[in-house]
Formats: structure tokens, sequence, C-alpha cells
């Protein structure tokens, strides 16, 4: 069995790197052969979780870093998302209801759910005094 | 090219042809709402959105259009959602939007659909 291929990125929080983010996941997702159905899907799902901690982890002229690795295996597609930013935890994120969301005129709060949509996990590590981590997993088919 | 472009136009009294074209992210949302809202401001609320040549839309890009629809629907208007692709179209899909939003694939039937 080969070991899995490995890549990472770090960016500083702010919305113009999303582009940058999703060509490095793409730039994975084609080098490691992934169907592009699949590949779409996780780009997108990533930069949700990006996205989510650009407006959320970290106060207003604060700038932090965004850590982003891939970890690619036959089976799975892993990425670990890491920052140094506030506490979030999206499993606290309740499943919207979209009339209502439609009805209330509210534009955001559906990342955390695209991911979970997309992503067969997504876990959160707080690691005290250290960093946010998230992991978004998507199980590739094989054979 | 840039990464991201709108082009309004009108087509009838009343309705406004919105072209969006490029990435729609976290990065360019408000972009396009602040147009829908020009938009809305001029009594406009029947607003024909081509995303034919939308390459990307994440949830934040989504959000503008779950935002404004419910104004646009209130002022006896709508947001007409013209010919994404596949990509962009399954986005509304995983949302659960495709039964909130109309959409149309020529501009023609989505003018009718509106001044129905």
């Amino acid at each position: 069995m080969t070991e899995p291929a490995r890549e990472k990125i770090v960016v500083t929080n702010d919305t113009k790197f999303l582009s940058v983010v999703r060509d490095f996941v793409a730039n994975q997702t084609q080098t490691n052969n992934i169907a592009p159905d699949s590949a779409n899907k996780i780009i997108l799902a990533v930069d949700e979780a990006v996205a989510n901690i650009i407006e959320h982890a970290y106060e207003e002229q604060i700038t932090g870093t965004i850590e982003i690795e891939t970890e690619i295996s036959e089976t799975r597609f892993k990425i670990s998302i890491r920052d140094s930013g506030k506490k979030f935890r999206p499993d606290s994120v309740e499943t919207p209801n979209m009339t209502e969301h439609v009805k209330s005129g509210k534009k955001k709060g559906l990342g955390i759910f695209l991911m979970r949509q997309i992503m067969d996990e997504v876990r959160y590590v707080f690691k005290e005094g250290i960093q946010n981590e998230l992991v978004l997993v998507k199980y590739l088919r094989t054979g | 090219m840039p990464d991201f472009a709108i082009e309004t136009q009108q087509i009838k009294p009343g309705i406004r042809f919105v072209a969006v074209r490029g990435f729609l992210d976290a990065h360019t949302y408000e972009e396009l709402d602040k147009t829908i809202s020009e938009c809305f401001d001029q009594g406009v609320h029947k607003l024909v959105v081509d995303l034919s040549r939308l390459d990307y839309i994440s949830s934040a890009g989504a959000g503008v259009f779950i935002g404004n629809i419910g104004t646009a629907q209130d002022n006896d208007g709508n947001i007409i959602l013209l010919n994404p692709s596949q990509n962009v179209r399954e986005i509304f899909d995983l949302l659960g939007l495709t039964q909130i939003f109309t959409f149309a694939q020529d501009v023609d039937s989505a003018v009718r659909l509106l001044e129905k």
C-alpha cells in the first residue's frame, strides 16, 4: 500500500485568497485523479470551511493564518484546516430550514450545512492553546 | 479576464436582466448583492439572472439569491435563474433550493414567467 500524498498551503484570513485555496485543492484532485464531480464538491467544501474561518475566527483588522493540508490515499481525501482564531464548533450549528431561511431574508449560515452535505466526515478538534482544527474527509470510490 | 463581472440591462419596463460571470464566492457576493439592492431601490423587482457564464458558486453566492427573493416576491416580482451550468445547479440542489427558485432556459421564457 502506498503512502498517502500530503501537501500544505498557508493563507492569511482574507477572502481574496479563497481562489488560491480552491486552485490548491483543484491541483491536488487533478494530480491524484479524483473524478471531476467529487473534485468540484471537495473544492466547494474546503472553500466553505475557509470562508467560515475568515468570517468568524479572527476579529476584524486582525491578521491571522489558515493552514490547509491535504492527505490523499486510494480510499479517502482528507483535508485538515487549522487556524489560531476563536473557538468555533461547526457541530453546534443546526441544519437550516430553507423555507424559514428564505422567509427571514437571511443571506448567510449555509456553509456548514453544505460542508456536511458534501463530505463524509466533518470533525472539529480544539487544541488548547494551539489552534482549531477542522478535518473534512471524502471517501473515494475504488475499483 | 477578471474573476468576476456583472452586467445589467433593462429588457422590458420593470424587468432587469443581470448577467453574472466568473466566480461568485465569499469574496465577490457583496457586489451582486449591491446590484440587486440597487434594482430594488429603483423599484425593479422582476429580475432575470443569467448564470450561464457563472463558473462557480459557493453558499455565500447562493445566499444573495436566498436573501433577496423574498423582497422580490413581496413586491410582485421574482428572481428567475437562467441556464446555470450543471455544477452551479448542483449547489442549488444540495441546498434544497430547487423548490424555491424558478429556472428558465432562455430569456423569453423567463420574461413570460415574470409577466404571469
